[in-house]
């Protein structure tokens, strides 16, 4: 097989999708926003309680990659940016996010799981092509979590390699049309 | 010597030109005692005639049958018409499976010249049986779509990054490669390049996908393809899981010395930028080589119209 050079790009069978987000879309990016507000209080607060050990810094760390997701889709949402976590998910959540690593780190697993599972829900539902794709390279960084945390939380990559390859079957916490 | 007048012809020339037709006439009168008769010779005129017949014949044999009416010296040879392939959702799926079976080219390879052992090899297969199952998703994708599901590693992947690595590796005693020192450090340590690449793959066709749907399938596997490389990276940095490169946070929260190749979490974000691997045995300079591992680009896509050309 050869790699012939090529010309052309696009699919001009399909009708092109718009770029920036639609009406729709919004609701469902500003809902995302919140969300990742609501992962860095979460974060932020274990770190605060001393969760981490060795590990403190990667907590930290996870806290300031869910701030830089809620700051790209603030870029994208302009004015129309919640700029505000969800009290109701913090509410709900934050009593796993202590002192204790071990817990601390389960709990983050789950959290990291649903907004993976929250994100490939909103993939699905996205028109703007701007939205889906930023919604894709915080979906990754978010699956990678999961298995960073596997591991904080003292899993074996080899006995319990589920926990770091699978996602978990939880419900998306979109919501729904 | 000369039949004309040099200096009233120059100056003619440097009249301005608001001068108008007394400019001319200064040319004119400049140029009024000239003999051309006498400036070309009888001899001069069949030195100059050859010259005009043996161009024309050069003309004449380097034209084609189609005269443009410019001359022009040589022949030019026929531009090859770039082909006009889109990038389909077809096409995408394909290339996805292309990449999955360079993975599983690599994984059987390392398998069957054992070069992992204990739980490096098990992840390993792991690995390998994710992979066949994401090709199988991706081949059933294609098809269901009514296009040709595509079966081999991408072949510009296979030989651009594949290949070379692998000889880095194993040695290759055609080319004088020697094998690396540590070659399961190297296998591990391509297989967190190439599993990043694959899940950077999938993040890359989201804007590209035409139907929505298969957005959702696509990074069902590219969430895989990164765990896998989280893994990875767990396995090769367990004293850092999540870099704080590029990261706004307090000093105490940073790492300590230089930042790692491998991060079960490099970077905020999923990249879209060349992956670095370090492999091979070092050289007499004690430098080793670096691969930057890329996501499928348009030159390197699975295109239906391949399929014909064989």
């Amino acid at each position: 097989m050869s790699t012939t050079p090529v010309t052309s790009t696009s699919d001009k069978s399909a009708a092109t999708p718009p770029r920036r987000p639609t009406s729709a879309d919004i609701e469902l990016l500003a809902f995302a926003q919140a969300a990742e507000l609501t992962a860095r209080d979460l974060y932020e607060q274990a770190v605060a309680e001393g969760a981490g050990g060795d590990q403190i810094g990667s907590l930290a760390a996870l806290a300031a990659h869910h701030d830089a997701y809620a700051q790209s889709l603030s870029a994208l949402l302009g004015t129309d940016a919640p700029q505000a976590r969800n009290d109701e998910l913090f509410s709900s959540l934050k009593s796993g996010f202590g002192s204790n690593t071990e817990s601390t780190a389960l709990a983050a697993h789950e959290l990291e799981n649903t907004l993976v599972v929250t994100h490939t829900d909103l993939l699905g539902r996205l028109d703007g092509t701007e939205g889906a794709a930023l919604v894709a390279s915080i979906l990754i960084g978010e699956s990678r979590h999961c298995a960073a945390l596997a591991a904080l939380a003292g899993k074996s990559p080899v006995n319990d390699i589920d926990l770091f390859l699978t996602t978990s079957d939880v419900e998306s916490l979109a919501p729904q049309a | 010597m000369n039949d004309f007048n040099r200096d009233e012809l120059r100056r003619a020339l440097r009249t301005p030109s608001d001068h108008g037709a007394d400019a001319f006439g200064s040319i004119v009168k400049a140029t009024s005692g000239l003999n051309f008769a006498r400036s070309l010779s009888r001899r001069r005129f069949f030195v100059a005639g050859g010259a005009t017949v043996s161009f024309a014949a050069l003309v004449a044999a380097c034209g084609g049958s189609e005269s443009t009416g410019i001359a022009r010296l040589g022949d030019a040879p026929t531009p090859n018409k770039l082909v006009e392939a889109e990038v389909t959702d077809i096409t995408l799926l394909r290339t996805a499976t292309s990449l999955e079976h360079n993975a599983i080219f690599v994984y059987e390879a390392v398998a069957s010249a054992g070069l992992l052992t204990g739980d490096a090899a098990e992840i390993a297969k792991r690995f390998l049986d994710d992979h066949r199952a994401h090709a199988e998703a991706t081949a059933s994708l294609t098809t269901d779509l009514g296009g040709k599901a595509y079966t081999q590693p991408n072949p510009r992947l296979q030989s651009v990054y594949i290949e070379p690595a692998l000889k880095l590796i194993v040695g290759d005693e055609a080319t004088g490669i020697p094998p690396t020192d540590d070659p399961a450090a190297d296998v591990l340590a391509l297989a967190y390049a190439l599993e990043t690449i694959a899940g950077s793959t999938y993040q890359a066709y989201v804007p590209l996908l035409a139907d929505k749907s298969l957005r959702v399938a696509a990074m069902g596997i590219g969430d895989q393809e990164a765990r896998h490389a989280a893994l990875l990276g767990v396995v090769l940095n367990p004293a850092r899981l999540v870099s704080s490169m590029g990261l706004s946070i307090a000093a105490e929260y940073q790492e300590e010395g230089e930042t790692q190749t491998a991060y079960a979490s490099p970077s905020a974000f999923g990249t879209q930028a060349p992956v670095p691997v370090t492999l091979g045995a070092a050289n007499e300079s004690g430098i080793r080589t670096n691969v930057n591992l890329e996501t499928p680009s348009l030159n390197s896509m699975v295109y239906e119209y391949l399929d014909a050309e064989g």
